[in-house]
């Protein structure tokens, strides 16, 4: 996503002149044409996310729109309490990129894992989330960011499962996109982990199981506005939700408290145990049960105690 | 008396008698900046110039301060402390103009007035000015640091940082607790201009607000005493969080009051 990110910041960059970006000595391979194209307007702020954080409220203080990129963990962890007092207290128009949601960084560690910014972020006052699923959706959220007034985080990430599908419909405002029209569930990938769903959905289509597929991508929802997804939950009586995330704080507890309708709702997410073992994105995802084959038997064990439970109360 | 002595002694008494109604604490720590905050507001800033508290927790000083030159009203201080009040212990988001941003947790206000001074030094090329008032046990702060390694790497001329030095912290003396000193050296090493002074010495205050150097940002290492004014408060730690009782309160007032 990083590259789709800089090309779309690339056009911002062009666009509007109050816009500047700020990269906490990242951008190796990535940022050097921006650098190039914008002059001062590139700032290396160097490796210092707290002070970055109150830099970008000061900028925005005196009118400038700025943009902070960092690996995800030091752009939102390490100076979470900037981004709440300098930035969310003040309602600024600051926009902080995270490189790295989930398991993107792999092999690098547990240090640069991202399984818990959304959680975290989530309940800042005035902060909006934007989560792409794919690649081709991070366009439409930096113009979507470039509209909010406010402060928002973006959370850039590469999936163990890279692969794309059409989308059938995607909703303007919210970015929620409708994948695979199906009757038996209801099947929500947040954000990237809605690539690990396009490989599941195969597996399911074999087993007879065709499921309502959709992809969330920005909190706060809005519900109200998404009514192919409340339709389709109302219609099915049963939600699966697929997050690179942990489940305690994630995106799929808060769908959960906002749905109107009380409906069987089961999170898959990845959990942290003792003895872990590091390697690729799709590694990671594989030890926590979260591989295709693995996400495609929970559904189905999912759908089936449901429906035994449903004939026991008939 | 000159003038800025006569604003610094309402200023002091203002603060008093807000911390007695409200029967809050920080009395002294407001106290050892009244003189910078004075000769800030009535010397210093112009409109179009920022001044950012830093030492949040000396907003009972500032809120005194700007109610001395006219920005806030007594309706307003009669707030203070007040279920309702914009007026709280620590400056408030969004509030008054004149308090850009809320402050209260230590080591936020350089990185954010370090913002506003490259922005109008690097962009917007205003000649706009930045001040920001830190304490010395802010110092402490990581986050305060990285500030000033951007701003003197950046050499933000635009941009003045006050070190309120009182010597005491939290819970002992910043020489005990986790010693910041030399500071003039620290600074210095960063990149700044720095000029050590009296910090409740108006002649001295506006020399050295008055002759600070080009292509570097400054620093004020301005050595004050903590509760400055009262005397059983002069240096007491113990007066960081105390409220006033009614004899106290009157002995405070008296002692302001007989001062020249």
């Amino acid at each position: 996503m990083r590259i789709e990110f800089t090309q779309a910041l690339h056009h911002i960059l062009e666009n509007d002149p109050r816009s500047v970006f700020i990269s906490g000595d990242l951008g190796f391979k990535a940022f050097e044409k921006i650098q190039e194209a914008f002059g001062k307007r590139f700032l290396n702020a160097g490796v210092a996310e707290q002070n970055m954080v109150g830099l970008g409220a000061g900028f925005s203080y005196t009118g400038l729109r700025p943009w902070l990129y960092s690996i995800v963990p030091f752009i939102t962890l390490r100076c979470l309490e900037q981004i709440r007092n300098d930035i969310c207290l003040h309602n600024l128009p600051v926009h902080i990129v995270g490189n790295g949601g989930g398991y993107t960084y792999g092999i690098m560690g547990g240090t640069h894992h991202a399984l818990e910014d959304l959680g975290i972020l989530k309940g800042l006052p005035n902060m909006t989330l934007f989560f792409p699923c794919e690649n081709n959706q991070v366009e439409a959220h930096v113009q979507n960011i470039q509209r909010t007034l406010s402060p928002t985080y973006l959370r850039l990430a590469i999936s163990g499962f890279q692969s794309s599908m059409p989308v059938l419909e995607e909703n303007p405002e919210t970015l929620t996109r409708h994948y695979n029209r199906g009757s038996k569930i209801t099947l929500i990938g947040m954000g990237h982990a809605l690539q690990l769903l396009i490989p599941t959905l195969e597996i399911l289509k074999s087993s007879g199981v065709n499921p309502d597929l959709f992809g969330i991508s920005k909190f706060p929802f809005q519900l109200e506005k998404d009514l192919a997804l409340t339709e389709s939950v109302r219609k099915t009586g049963k939600v699966l939700v697929v997050e690179e995330h942990y489940k305690t704080g994630g995106m799929g507890e808060s769908l959960q408290a906002s749905l109107e309708m009380a409906v069987p709702f089961k999170i898959l997410a990845p959990y942290y145990f003792r003895g872990q073992r590091y390697g690729s994105p799709r590694f990671h995802l594989g030890q926590c049960r979260m591989d295709p084959e693995n996400i495609a038997m929970q559904i189905l064990e999912f759908i089936k105690s449901e429906n035994e439970a449903s004939h026991h109360e008939t | 008396m000159t003038e800025l002595s006569k604003i610094a002694k309402k200023i002091r008494v203002q603060l008093i008698q807000m911390h007695y109604k409200a029967n809050s604490g920080h009395i002294s720590s407001g106290l050892s900046c009244v003189e910078i905050l004075a000769y800030l507001h009535k010397e210093w800033l112009t409109p179009n110039d920022c001044f950012i508290l830093s030492k949040g927790h000396g907003a009972s000083a500032l809120y005194a301060t700007l109610w001395a030159i006219g920005v806030l009203t007594d309706k307003d201080l009669a707030t203070y402390y007040q279920d309702g009040t914009l007026l709280s212990a620590h400056p408030a988001p969004l509030a008054f103009s004149a308090i850009p941003f809320a402050t209260g947790s230590l080591g936020h206000g350089l990185p954010i007035a370090t913002g506003i001074a490259y922005a109008n030094q690097i962009f917007h090329e205003n000649g706009n000015r930045t001040a920001c008032l830190v304490s010395d046990g802010e110092c402490n702060e990581g986050s305060t640091w990285e500030a000033a390694l951007f701003a003197g790497h950046h050499k933000l001329e635009n941009l003045t940082v006050i070190i309120d030095s009182n010597g005491l912290q939290g819970f002992g003396s910043t020489k005990d607790v986790l010693n910041t000193e030399p500071l003039v050296k620290k600074w210095e090493a960063f990149g700044f201009a720095v000029q050590e002074l009296d910090g409740h010495d108006f002649s001295q205050l506006n020399s050295a607000f008055k002759s600070q150097i080009p292509g570097k940002p400054s620093c004020l290492i301005a050595r004050t005493h903590k509760g400055k004014g009262v005397s059983f408060m002069q240096d007491q730690m113990s007066w960081h969080y105390l409220p006033l009782t009614k004899e106290l309160y009157e002995k405070a007032m008296s002692e302001l009051e007989s001062q020249s």
